[in-house]
């Protein structure tokens, strides 16, 4: 901001700051402080898909601290490409399968999982491997939704650039939205994890291409706000994503987080893209999202668990 | 027994349409789904004629030719879903009941149809798609009533789909199937209103007058050894006259059959109420009745000039020099044809536009051209990346292809089949033009045939097209998000068109590198272009 601070507006903002700080210290914002101590922000585990998925949601309070009795959940996987899982353009089938069984024990009413292909839909939904694995719990819950039918127009408040969007009506029902992304780069985002992968539930993504792509993208998440984040870091596709193929990396690794832009910063931190390491201010989305108060991008403020099992 | 036709012909409609939708879905080869187009004597003719080739998927058509001086016309009354569905349609379009239509000149007709359609397979062109009757009703069915089948099952779909919400039936929900859309459908509806309202003339007004399937059939079954036979029970009531759908029956003499316009319906049989008729082994007596209605020789004569002519038109039009290198290389604007399409030549010559491979292509691509080719090239398949793109693993068009027009490729020489060239249009491009960080062309991508590049001037890399590793298969042009017309476009260049022999060493020979992304070969923009890396990777902003 430019403009020039008179006397009376500096005052005003000097008072507003000191009882911010008389508020922090009297422990007005105590709740959360002392929640922190106890939940990590973002829970890291390293280790085998399925175990590490269940440890890395407990680490941040468990599936019951979001999914209730009875609640509708929304998963949104990666399963726009007809790539095999070991090709990491896709979330890893076991790590799906593992939350959805996770949120049906916590009593989910209804469980789906959806994405917008960009592939002919059932090709995506059997070659990822995510359709035969969840057919196990449910013979419906998995759909590829590339029909405009499903979608519902809604308005962005607080957009900058993308003020409207056919969203997926389940993702209106829902009374939870889990992201659940694999780890990997995207040559015109840097990298495609929770936030981004909020495309795969709207209808029209090619105006988000030719508008801004990464302010549209922040606009999307403000209104796709996912209640948990599970970042599928088994594999990771460190180059030629998102379609692949390009060099996948084993990582064995799954960050939960409740905060999309959280978990996103720390995934970038955490892997290595095209050889190199980058911050997560690097990636223009997240750094947005940051600013703009979605969720924190400053992970070296944040509370972080890791543990190997 | 007009019963027992019924069955038959509702069988064999059922059997077509079945066929037809084998041949929508993907991965069916076990089945013959071209049986139907086989049996059509005309189409075969015709096709044979004009490409100058014996396929020998014709054996059916012959065996129908053949059972003509035997069974007579009994493909017509009994197995041709044309016939059937006229049949179907004279019954509901009827106003009152059918006047008596019996005209010896109308009769003679569909011989001149069929001359004039020999008259121009002579010259090498194919006209057989105007008259055939399988290759207009498999069109019909396909082109027009599939498309609409998938509409109102989609309609029907967004109906209950509400309820399925309601009651969190997600089978219900989430049901969706193929949107199916053809261009150039009221053309060809057109002439299907003509023929249906033909009912207001007399029944199956098509078989009797035009369709040159019937006059091939009618030349064989001038006298056939199975045929109406009228008993001295007869008293020349004239009911069978009147009520027989072909009018093959004299009126004023009703013993008297005009054999070759018979399709052993056996309505007559049925209703004689005498039962004074009957359908079996000829005997001596009855074939004083023996009468055929060809045109005169020079009618016949000059009808096969005017084919002639009407092919020499064709090949002297400026779309014929289409692939011919010397003659400055004219042709169709952008007509990328499907891949495993023969010579243009030879394409058009063996196409007989029945739509089978644009009902089997999964992606809806495939769609058929009006007038961009001229006359000759109506109605035949084009790739429409913009619809669809053409899936370089699937070859469903030349598996249902009758004719070979478009040749079945083996799985292993598939990806060769290079259909056309992509070229970036730079005023468009979200990344030339607008500076935008769009890769969209090169994520799609099966080839790794697109290259992003820093250049100077541009804030974000651009994209280029690396022609040698590009098929055509069009999935860039069909996802590029640029509104329209795509900012990057396929063309039919170098593509490779060979009426035999396999397109790997084909493709080979041309220096074309066609194979799909692998791990570590794609073209990291990162490691080959060094001013990339100064800018750190793609989509990352700098420190």
């Amino acid at each position: 901001m430019n403009r020039k601070l008179n006397r009376r507006d500096f005052i005003k903002l000097q008072a507003k700051n000191g009882l911010f700080l008389a508020a922090s210290a009297s422990g007005l914002f105590l709740p959360q402080l002392s929640l922190a101590l106890s939940t990590p922000d973002i829970g890291v585990v390293k280790g085998e898909a399925v175990a590490a998925t269940k440890a890395a949601v407990d680490l941040i309070g468990g599936i019951k601290s979001i999914v209730k009795k009875g609640h509708r959940v929304l998963l949104k996987p990666n399963m726009s490409f007809t790539r095999s899982p070991e090709e990491a353009s896709n979330t890893n089938p076991d790590v799906v399968k593992t939350i959805a069984i996770m949120c049906k024990e916590a009593g989910a009413s209804n469980i789906m999982i959806l994405d917008h292909t960009l592939a002919p839909g059932n090709a995506c939904v059997q070659i990822s491997g995510i359709g035969p694995a969840c057919r196990e719990i449910d013979n419906n819950m998995v759909h590829a939704i590339n029909n405009p039918s499903f979608f519902k127009q809604v308005n962005i408040s607080n957009a900058k650039s993308l003020t409207k969007t056919d969203v997926v009506k389940e993702a209106l029902k829902a009374d939870v939205l889990i992201a659940v992304p694999v780890a990997k780069s995207h040559s015109a985002t840097g990298v495609s994890l929770s936030m981004k992968g909020m495309m795969g539930l709207i209808y029209d993504r090619t105006i988000m291409h030719r508008m801004d792509l990464n302010e549209t993208l922040v606009d999307l998440v403000s209104f796709l706000k996912a209640d948990l984040t599970i970042i599928d870091g088994t594999r990771v596709l460190s180059t030629g994503g998102p379609g692949g193929p390009g060099k996948v990396i084993k990582k064995d690794t799954i960050i939960a987080s409740k905060d999309m832009v959280a978990a996103d910063a720390y995934a970038v931190s955490a892997f290595e893209w095209y050889g190199k390491k980058f911050k997560p201010t690097q990636v223009k989305h997240i750094r947005l999202a940051h600013e703009r108060g979605l969720g924190r991008a400053d992970i070296e403020n944040l509370s972080i668990k890791t543990i190997t099992i | 027994m007009i019963r027992f036709r019924r069955l038959i012909q509702t069988f064999c409609l059922v059997l077509f349409l079945l066929l037809l939708t084998l041949a929508s879905i993907s991965g069916i080869s076990m089945v013959n789904l071209d049986l139907f187009l086989q049996m059509d004597p005309i189409l075969v003719l015709i096709s044979a004629i004009s490409a100058k080739v014996v396929l020998l998927s014709f054996i059916p058509a012959a065996i129908i030719l053949l059972s003509g001086p035997f069974i007579g016309r009994v493909f017509c009354g009994y197995i041709c879903p044309m016939g059937t569905t006229l049949d179907v349609t004279d019954a509901l379009f009827r106003f009152k009941n059918t006047p008596y239509l019996f005209s010896k000149n109308l009769l003679k007709i569909k011989y001149l149809v069929l001359i004039f359609l020999l008259g121009s397979a002579l010259f090498g062109v194919s006209y057989v798609f105007f008259a055939s009757p399988l290759s207009l009703i498999t069109r019909f069915y396909g082109l027009i009533i599939f498309p609409v089948m998938s509409f109102l099952t989609m309609a029907v779909l967004d109906i209950i789909r509400p309820l399925g919400d309601m009651l969190d039936i997600n089978s219900i929900s989430f049901a969706q199937i193929r949107t199916i859309r053809f261009a150039t459908q009221f053309f060809i509806l057109f002439f299907f209103v003509i023929i249906f309202s033909m009912v207001i003339f007399s029944s199956r007004f098509w078989c009797r007058y035009l369709c040159p399937s019937g006059a091939l059939l009618a030349f064989v079954s001038r006298s056939p050894i199975i045929r109406r036979q009228v008993s001295d029970l007869c008293n020349q009531c004239g009911k069978c006259a009147r009520k027989c759908p072909m009018s093959a029956i004299d009126k004023e003499i009703p013993e008297k059959t005009f054999y070759s316009e018979c399709i052993v319906c056996r309505t007559c049989e049925d209703i004689c109420p005498e039962k004074a008729v009957t359908f079996e082994l000829s005997e001596k007596n009855d074939t004083i009745t023996y009468e055929t209605f060809s045109p005169k020789r020079r009618a016949l004569v000059s009808t096969g000039i005017i084919g002639a002519g009407t092919a020499i038109m064709s090949l002297t039009g400026l779309n014929s020099l289409y692939g011919k290198p010397g003659e400055g290389q004219v042709g169709a604007k952008g007509l990328v044809r499907p891949p495993g399409a023969v010579l243009e030549t030879d394409f058009l010559s063996r196409c007989v536009r029945c739509g089978e491979c644009m009902v089997a292509c999964p992606t809806n691509t495939l769609q058929p051209v009006w007038f961009v080719a001229g006359l000759p090239a109506l109605f035949s398949p084009a790739v429409t990346p913009r619809r669809g793109f053409c899936d370089p693993k699937c070859h469903e068009c030349g598996k249902v292809c009758p004719t070979n027009a478009i040749r079945p490729i083996e799985k292993s020489d598939r990806i060769w089949a290079k259909t056309g060239t992509a070229n970036i249009i730079r005023q468009k491009c979200l990344a030339w033009e607008f500076e935008k960080s769009c890769m969209v062309c090169d994520e799609v991508c099966p080839y790794d045939a697109i290259e992003f590049l820093k250049e100077k001037d541009n804030k974000v890399p651009v994209p280029h097209v690396i022609e040698n590793k590009c098929a055509g298969c069009g999935y860039c042009e069909h996802f590029c998000p640029v509104q329209n017309q795509a900012a990057i476009k396929v063309t039919p260049m170098d593509a490779l068109r060979i009426n035999q022999g396999k397109y790997e060493p084909e493709a080979r020979l041309k220096g074309f590198k066609l194979q799909f992304k692998k791990p570590g070969q794609k073209t990291n923009p990162l490691e080959s272009y060094p001013a990339i890396q100064q800018d750190s990777a793609p989509g990352f902003d700098k420190e």
